[in-house]
């Protein structure tokens, strides 16, 4: 089985994104299968399933669509890291597949500040909620070498409404390892 | 604190190590920091400096609410790391040199201007104690003054010892008083200021008159 059962994935996260997004508590999520896929009943007609369709729903519900993206491309990019987030970093498990995504993503976000770019959307959101229990057992060290993970991750932490109950992580700058 | 110079290599090299963990200058929302640096650095960063450059294209993006972002623009020389002296000698940052220097030009004028007023304060002191009469301490003295001889004339003796003035002394009365062979000394009283007048004084002056004084001793020294 895979490491889908994190500490805030699936029903739990979109818990969160929906306290965060300023919605009402209102909608009942259930885990469907093996792997708990969120599902999310309406009052009428079909069920939602899937975490990044539930997500986007919800944004859209609390008519939030900027967090969307603004522009046709950055809509595209949201999506690329929704998918990114279900399909790549809830998939894996091992140390040495963590390793690699940690590094792709190092690479990805060393000039820029959030996913899209310059703008906070769901991606940073739900990729951050999906990170957190990964990014909680690094160590200082490895913290140290996904700098710009690391910085990203700090910086989603402290906006406002997001991270809520999940552990604040402690980011430091070690000194020691400043080359210039 | 400061980047030193943001248009040398140096100073941008600051920036980027300092933006290494950080998204915005301060804090994690852009604001007027971002902008004030923003504004000094200019021109694009090189793209080695990748952390300077994300900043700057990210700051860059919030161009048209520049005015709007929150914050109050401070001193260049107020942001950034706090373990770089800030080198951007604006006028604003001199402060920032005071509040750390001990050995600061206004401490030694208010020190100087304390000496000043405690001097003041302790003339006046001073001048008050010295009127105030009742703490002037006195004594009386009985002093034996004896001629060389029998043949010294002792009237002129007394005058000369009579002729002493200073301040704080006062002569009181005399008698000769026969010592033996004819001689007589010269014991004389008087009164004096401790303060103004010592007994060591008083035998200078009074041996000073060695045609007709050979010794004189204090017989008798009373507080008042």
């Amino acid at each position: 089985m895979a490491a889908a059962t994190g500490p805030c994935l699936g029903v739990e996260e979109l818990g969160l994104l929906e306290k965060s997004l300023g919605l009402k508590k209102g909608n009942k999520y259930s885990g469907q299968g093996e792997r708990k896929t969120p599902v999310l009943q309406m009052n009428s007609g079909p069920s939602l399933t899937g975490l990044t369709t539930i997500a986007i729903h919800l944004v859209k519900q609390a008519k939030k669509d900027q967090l969307l993206g603004r522009t046709a491309e950055e809509k595209a990019m949201v999506q690329q890291w929704l998918e990114y987030r279900v399909t790549q970093v809830d998939k894996q498990s091992s140390k040495e597949q963590i390793r690699i995504i940690l590094k792709d993503l190092n690479s990805y976000l060393e000039d820029k500040v959030y996913f899209t770019g310059n703008n906070f959307t769901l991606a940073d959101i739900l990729l951050y909620y999906g990170l957190h229990h990964i990014i909680a057992d690094l160590t200082v060290q490895e913290k140290e070498k996904y700098l710009n993970v690391s910085r990203w991750f700090n910086h989603i932490q402290h906006f406002p409404g997001i991270r809520q109950h999940l552990s604040s992580i402690v980011f430091i700058k070690n000194r020691l390892y400043n080359t210039h | 604190m400061g980047f030193g110079d943001l248009k040398s290599p140096a100073g941008l090299q600051l920036l980027n190590s300092f933006l290494a963990d950080k998204s915005y200058i301060e804090g994690y929302v852009p604001s007027q920091a971002d902008v004030a640096v923003f504004e000094a650095v200019g021109v694009s960063p090189p793209a080695e400096l990748f952390h300077a450059l994300r900043w700057y294209n990210h700051i860059k993006s919030y161009e048209k609410q520049k005015g709007s972002l929150p914050g109050v623009k401070k001193p260049l020389g107020r942001y950034g790391p706090a373990d770089v002296e800030d080198t951007t000698g604006a006028a604003g940052d001199n402060k920032d040199d005071d509040d750390i220097d001990l050995f600061g030009s206004d401490e030694e004028e208010e020190s100087e201007e304390a000496k000043r007023l405690r001097e003041e304060r302790l003339a006046q002191y001073e001048s008050k104690k010295s009127k105030k009469p009742a703490l002037i301490a006195k004594s009386s003295l009985l002093l034996d003054v004896k001629p060389w001889d029998d043949e010294t004339d002792m009237a002129k003796l007394e005058e000369c010892v009579r002729s002493i003035q200073a301040d704080g002394l006062v002569w009181g009365s005399s008698k000769l008083v026969p010592v033996g062979y004819g001689i007589k000394k010269l014991q004389i009283q008087c009164v004096v200021e401790d303060d103004k007048v010592g007994t060591d004084m008083l035998e200078e002056r009074i041996t000073a008159f060695e045609d007709y004084v050979q010794s004189m001793d204090v017989a008798a020294f009373n507080k008042i």
